[in-house]
């Protein structure tokens, strides 16, 4: 019983990490019908912000660190935007992909420039590495904090489409981009805040993570991978569909972690296969055309 | 090294074939190939190329050989990912998958004494072509984006298995080790064995490309609802485009295990099936001859770049972002660009048929 505990809490944590991350992506695919290679480069950013933030002796408290983390990376976002993404709106996939490929490139290459090639620590702040311990199962606080993040973005992103003009707009933007237009909405602005958004939520979700996981360079490689998985399980352009997707992805994975551990990792891959031999286009997805 | 006679009947056969296409309505619906005749001197081009880098490979220093060695196996994978990418209209990020199973084919069977050498070397293509026909079953029911970010799972999933399976493949070590016959260790023998199945697998994938095969490939992907309404089963044409571009890219990564007698599961990674996209991105893929330049200049820069500057990663991100927005037709495109501009201002008349 215990162990079923501890297992789903720390799978949900990984599937609130994954939202993070993931809904960003779908966000900017969404409004932009951009997909965006470099996104795990803004996860990557937010990581080592947080390393260099929380490493210093000044010692910023956690929280501000990883709010910081994620503006700046929401700013690099907007640069990247302006720099290279705005030219790729409404070219074929294979422009979008390799452009922001490249953007992945130079931004790996920097980030070894900024933070080196080793492993950096993030230690924690000791009100936040506690265990908890419910029906005789213990478990780290810190799960509980970013499962919490996670609902939180989820709750704010959804009222936010539902209940702020920007919001109406981005929806507008995903279903009929040229009718917005012509109704006098600047489309290039709403992207613009599209994609910092979504750099935004990459970067914090990379930083919230951060004590957590492996910081590192090539981090941003496997992240994407996991982002586009839950992405196409849900549906590319809903966020709905990205929370079930990342729900499935780390429990695949949890699953995988107690059933056949040197395995573990190709189950995400299986749980992928399976929802795309039944749905091609994802859980909540339109077909492509 | 090839007989002309030989090569113009061959080409002869294929410009019937063409004929054929075109009386079917399949060909005019296509941007390549349709419109160019092939005569005797489409071969002028691949033969002297053959012959300048033969030359090249028996004057230059080894150490300038080898790099050239390296480009030319390079360019049976950039021309087989543009199989798929160029002629087929499908981004695939997973080609590294095919690269990768062809090197550790050999490096495998060579670990665990299986076959001989010349044996696997044999099989390899076809593992390649088997796994290429299972992602595709998969990938090819997906369209564009959806297939492009399968793909590039699938590279990933192969990269988690090969590092995860310590005991049958030891993992992120790698395998190196005398696993290829002494005198294809000489370097002038293993230019020409890598020459000599680079010109066959280039001349067999060119043959691919003209056939009717190949422009109901290419028609699919101009207007795939057209040719799924002629009665073509355009599932079935892509997939078998993926098993032939498995097929290659296999045999280009057995070409770089007789190159760098060693593997690493870092060949299966997404970034490394990123490369060919690259060559075939800087060379241009509307031309078949694009994706061959583009690895010959990769290669070339690669080696000669990173003996200046660490940033060899920024340097190919910043091309890579430059040539997609401001050139996506590629060097190929550009020094077209180039020629028929100079025609023009020659001949305003003469245009290209």
């Amino acid at each position: 019983m215990g162990r079923i505990v501890i297992e789903t809490i720390g799978g949900l944590s990984a599937a609130g990490s994954l939202f993070v991350v993931a809904t960003g992506l779908t966000l900017v695919f969404g409004a932009m019908r951009v997909i965006n290679l470099a996104h795990g480069s803004f996860y990557m950013y937010g990581a080592f912000l947080v390393s260099t933030f929380v490493g210093t002796t000044t010692g910023l408290r956690f929280f501000w660190a990883v709010a910081l983390a994620a503006i700046i990376v929401a700013l690099l976002g907007t640069a990247v935007d302006f720099t290279v993404v705005r030219f790729t709106v409404n070219r074929d996939p294979l422009t979008q992909l390799l452009a922001t490929f490249g953007v992945f490139l130079i931004l790996a290459d920097l980030g070894q420039h900024f933070w080196g090639t080793g492993f950096r620590a993030v230690p924690l702040a000791s009100a936040l590495t506690g265990k908890v311990t419910i029906s005789g199962a213990t478990f780290p606080v810190f799960d509980l904090l970013i499962i919490g993040v996670a609902i939180l973005v989820g709750v704010a992103l959804w009222l936010m489409l539902r209940h702020s003009v920007f919001g109406w707009r981005v929806r507008a933007a995903v279903d009929d981009p040229e009718l917005l237009q012509s109704s006098g909405v600047d489309l290039r602005r709403l992207q613009m805040g599209v994609f910092a958004l979504g750099a935004l939520l990459a970067g914090l979700g990379g930083a919230i993570v951060a004590p957590q996981t492996v910081v590192a360079p090539g981090i941003d490689e496997s992240i994407i991978v996991a982002a586009f998985l839950v992405c196409v399980i849900g549906g590319l352009g809903s966020v709905l569909g990205t929370a079930l997707g990342a729900l499935i992805i780390a429990f695949a994975q949890t699953v995988g972690a107690v059933v056949a551990p040197t395995w573990a990792s190709t189950f995400t891959f299986l749980a992928a296969i399976i929802v795309l031999a039944v749905r091609p286009a994802g859980l909540l997805g339109v077909p492509e055309r | 090294m090839f007989r002309s006679d030989e090569l113009s009947t061959l080409s002869e056969k294929s410009s019937k074939k063409n004929k054929l296409a075109d009386s079917a309505g399949l060909a005019s619906l296509s941007q390549m190939g349709s419109g160019r005749r092939l005569g005797p001197s489409t071969f002028a081009m691949p033969v002297t190329l053959a012959v300048v880098a033969a030359i090249l490979g028996s004057v230059l220093p080894v150490s300038y050989s080898f790099i050239l060695e390296y480009a030319i196996s390079l360019s049976i994978y950039a021309v087989a990912t543009n199989l798929l990418l160029g002629f087929g209209g499908l981004v695939s990020f997973g080609q590294g998958v095919f690269y990768g199973l062809g090197a550790y084919t050999v490096a495998l069977n060579w670990m665990h004494h299986g076959l001989s050498f010349w044996e696997a070397m044999v099989l390899a293509p076809f593992v390649g072509a088997a796994a290429s026909v299972l992602m595709g079953l998969i990938a090819l029911r997906t369209r564009k984006l959806y297939f492009a970010l399968l793909t590039l799972a699938f590279s990933q999933l192969a990269y988690v298995i090969v590092g995860v399976q310590y005991n049958f493949t030891s993992g992120a070590n790698g395998i190196f080790g005398a696993m290829v016959p002494t005198w294809l260790v000489s370097p002038r023998n293993s230019f020409f064995f890598v020459l000599g199945v680079t010109v066959v697998s280039l001349l067999v994938m060119w043959k691919v490309t003209s056939s009717p095969f190949g422009l109901v490939l290419q028609a699919s992907r101009d207007n795939r609802d057209r040719v799924e309404a002629l009665g073509v089963n355009v599932f079935r044409h892509q997939l078998v485009a993926m098993a032939i571009a498995g097929f290659f890219c296999a045999i280009a990564g057995t070409l770089f295990v007789i190159y760098s007698q060693s593997t690493y599961p870092d060949l299966f990674l997404w970034t490394s099936s990123g490369i060919p996209v690259f060559m075939v991105v800087i060379g241009g893929m509307y031309k078949y001859i694009g994706p061959i330049i583009g690895a010959v200049v990769y290669e070339i820069a690669h080696h000669f770049l990173i003996g200046y500057t660490q940033d060899w990663q920024l340097v190919l991100g910043l091309v890579l972002v430059v040539i997609v927005l401001l050139r996506p037709d590629g060097l190929a495109g550009a020094f077209d660009g180039l020629m028929a501009r100079r025609r023009g201002r020659v001949s305003p008349a003469g245009g290209e048929s």
